[in-house]
């Protein structure tokens, strides 16, 4: 099955748009979790375009259950996402993962690179799916895991890279195909702190650089140290919002 | 392709496991596959028995002549057989007529009378191109059918070849004088003196036990027949082109009835029927054995690889991409297992046939075999095809599988 070339309708995100990349407008989703009603309730927040944004708060806060409404993993049972002023909630299921595919970059925190490929050949796997050929893809990737200083481990499988290693993979993996947006869970937790620190350097670089927004979901001082814009979640709800 | 490439990565992950799965692909491939060339084998064997046991490629025969007792009399006849057998000869298709007469009467050694089957032949032009000198070779094994020999072609002397039960009834041998009895084409009862010139060794114990040759010249004499004949067996010059022949010699004599050697060969059908529903059910558990391996090594491929199923669509992949994925999968189990299938056979058959192996005589036959597992590239084909499809099918469910999973929750799975 080939992946359409040509963005769908769904896709085609509003030209010349000005406004924040990320807007969630009185999202609810709830869900039951031993016993207890969870998730995340009324939440209205505005991410800028191009910065460094993090959602913080303890466990259990609703950052995991956000950052997936914003990467249209799940739906809201209420309110709206907008993803560059376009309305996402009630996309189909085929053109949310267009979506996902085309303007979206996701890094999670145990790296979930897919184990038979070498960190080149998850870097291009984005791109391949978007229907991008080998001849091309291929320097695209070569340039992103340069962009994260892992030229010398490119043909390496994830099981042979560390965990720092493997994250900076993952994340040249979400920026390959140049998205929008790129989603990260916690993407320090399994990281020491050595690690952790330049990863999130890593992240606000690329954010300066590119234009990329990044919504980092994390409890990490370290992160939110770095971060441009923190919304602080508690029980479900934004009870703050910082500029650092 | 990306895909493909991501499917063959996956099943060389668990090699231990795709090695098994590969394992049951090739013992099913090996299984059908030997089985199809022991039965082509069988096939082969029983269409050269019918063609050149005396039925030749075609037969021509009087309107109505497979009805009744009639077919063994001359009350049913070509009237004028052999200039019916002298035009056939011309046609360009046609490699040779050997015109018959069938009777039946009794055979009496003084001592003893017993009941026979009789057929009459060309002395001399049926050697040439139907297997009777084997069934001689085969009797002239025994003591009794010590010296056995092919009928006389001088049209004066009067002999006859019988099956060894036949022979053994009447306490015949080789040389021994008897007399044949039976009614002509008037009804009168008639008898000829004959001596036998052999035994033969049709196969079959019914035949044996019943079954005499003469020449067309002692029948005549007996039966008072003149020029007619019970049929007359059409030799092709290519065998190939028997359905086509038929329907154009059948054109060509409009008042007689012209038959293909399979439509008149019962025991070839029979077996042939009997083969296909034997080896049909075996083929049948045999598939269902792959489905349910192949199901099983996919499904445990997927419940391994939920929370990587997880990141694939959260990366945009479409729930239609996995299930591709998975028949990918399968595609390649599939041909891998059909091309190791293939290479086993070809070793097991060519070990097989060079190990001799004489095989019992089937049901119903005198004389084993010896094993000759022909190669079939169209039941390899078959066989290759079918598994494919049976794994692929058996992907299916996986993949839906894989499919319906809620992104959030494969991406929770651990």
């Amino acid at each position: 099955m080939k992946v359409p070339t040509v963005p769908s309708a769904a896709t085609r995100l509003a030209p010349g748009y000005t406004g924040g990349m990320l807007q969630l407008d009185r999202i609810t989703r709830a869900y039951e979790l031993g016993g207890e009603r969870a998730g995340v309730f009324g939440v209205s927040l505005e991410v800028p375009k191009g910065c460094l944004a993090v959602l913080a708060g303890p466990s259990g806060s609703g950052k995991t259950t956000l950052l997936q409404l914003a990467g249209l993993l799940d739906a809201p049972d209420e309110g709206e996402v907008r993803l560059a002023g376009q309305a996402v909630s009630a996309l189909s299921e085929k053109d949310r993962c267009d979506l996902r595919l085309r303007r979206l970059g996701f890094v999670f925190q145990a790296f979930n690179l897919v184990p038979v490929l070498s960190a080149l050949e998850n870097v291009m796997l984005p791109l391949q799916l978007r229907g991008v050929p080998e001849a091309e893809a291929r320097p695209r990737a070569e340039a992103a895991l340069a962009r994260v200083g892992l030229s010398d481990r490119a043909h390496h499988r994830p099981s042979q890279l560390s965990g720092g290693q493997q994250q900076r993979a993952a994340i040249a993996r979400a920026l390959a195909p140049d998205p929008l947006l790129v989603l990260a869970d916690e993407p320090t937790a399994s990281l020491d702190h050595a690690h952790g620190g330049p990863l999130m350097d890593l992240m606000a670089e690329l954010a300066a650089e590119r234009g990329v927004t990044f919504l980092v979901a994390s409890h990490d001082p370290s992160v939110i140290a770095r971060a441009h814009v923190v919304f602080r979640l508690m029980d479900g709800k934004l009870i703050g919002e910082e500029r650092p | 392709m990306i895909l493909a490439r991501l499917a063959l990565r996956n099943l060389l992950r668990q090699r231990r496991r795709t090695a098994l799965t590969l394992m049951v692909v090739v013992a099913g491939f090996l299984a059908l596959s030997l089985a199809g060339g022991f039965m082509a084998q069988t096939f082969q064997g029983l269409s050269d028995a019918a063609i050149r046991g005396g039925l030749g490629h075609l037969q021509v025969l009087p309107p109505g002549a497979m009805a009744g007792d009639e077919a063994q009399s001359l009350e049913q006849s070509l009237p004028d057989g052999e200039a019916l057998a002298q035009r056939l000869r011309q046609d360009p298709a046609v490699a040779e007529v050997l015109p018959r007469t069938q009777f039946m009467g009794l055979l009496s050694s003084g001592a003893k009378s017993v009941a026979f089957l009789g057929t009459a032949v060309d002395p001399v032009l049926e050697p040439r191109h139907m297997a009777c000198t084997e069934a001689l070779k085969n009797a002239g094994k025994t003591p009794a059918g010590a010296g056995s020999r092919w009928l006389s072609a001088d049209p004066a002397v009067r002999e006859v070849i019988l099956g060894v039960g036949l022979a053994r009834t009447l306490g015949a041998t080789v040389g021994s004088s008897l007399t044949l009895m039976s009614t002509t084409r008037d009804g009168a009862l008639n008898a000829v003196d004959v001596e036998v010139a052999g035994l033969q060794d049709l196969g079959l114990r019914e035949l044996n036990d019943r079954f005499l040759t003469v020449s067309l010249a002692t029948a005549s004499q007996l039966l008072d027949a003149g020029p007619a004949r019970s049929r007359l067996s059409v030799v092709l010059k290519r065998p190939q082109d028997t359905a086509r022949e038929q329907a154009r010699i059948q054109a060509l004599l409009p008042g007689t009835s012209v038959k293909p050697w399979f439509e008149l060969a019962s025991f070839y059908r029979q077996v042939k029927l009997l083969y296909f529903a034997i080896f049909g059910f075996m083929g049948l558990v045999l598939f269902l054995v792959v489905l349910l391996a192949t199901a099983n090594t996919l499904l445990m491929s997927v419940m391994e690889r939920v929370r990587e199923f997880g990141v694939l669509r959260a990366m945009g992949l479409q729930p239609g991409q996995l299930l591709a994925l998975l028949q990918w999968e399968g595609a390649f189990l599939g041909l891998m297992g059909s091309a190791l299938g293939l290479a086993a056979t070809l070793l097991l058959r060519t070990g097989l046939n060079a190990l001799h192996i004489e095989m019992p005589a089937p049901p119903g036959t005198s004389h084993g075999y010896e094993l000759d597992i022909h190669f079939v590239p169209v039941v390899y084909a078959i066989v290759a095809l079918g598994l494919q499809a049976t794994i692929q099918v058996s992907a299916l469910f996986p993949g839906l599988k894989a499919a319906r999973l809620r992104i959030v929750e494969a991406l929770r799975h651990v």
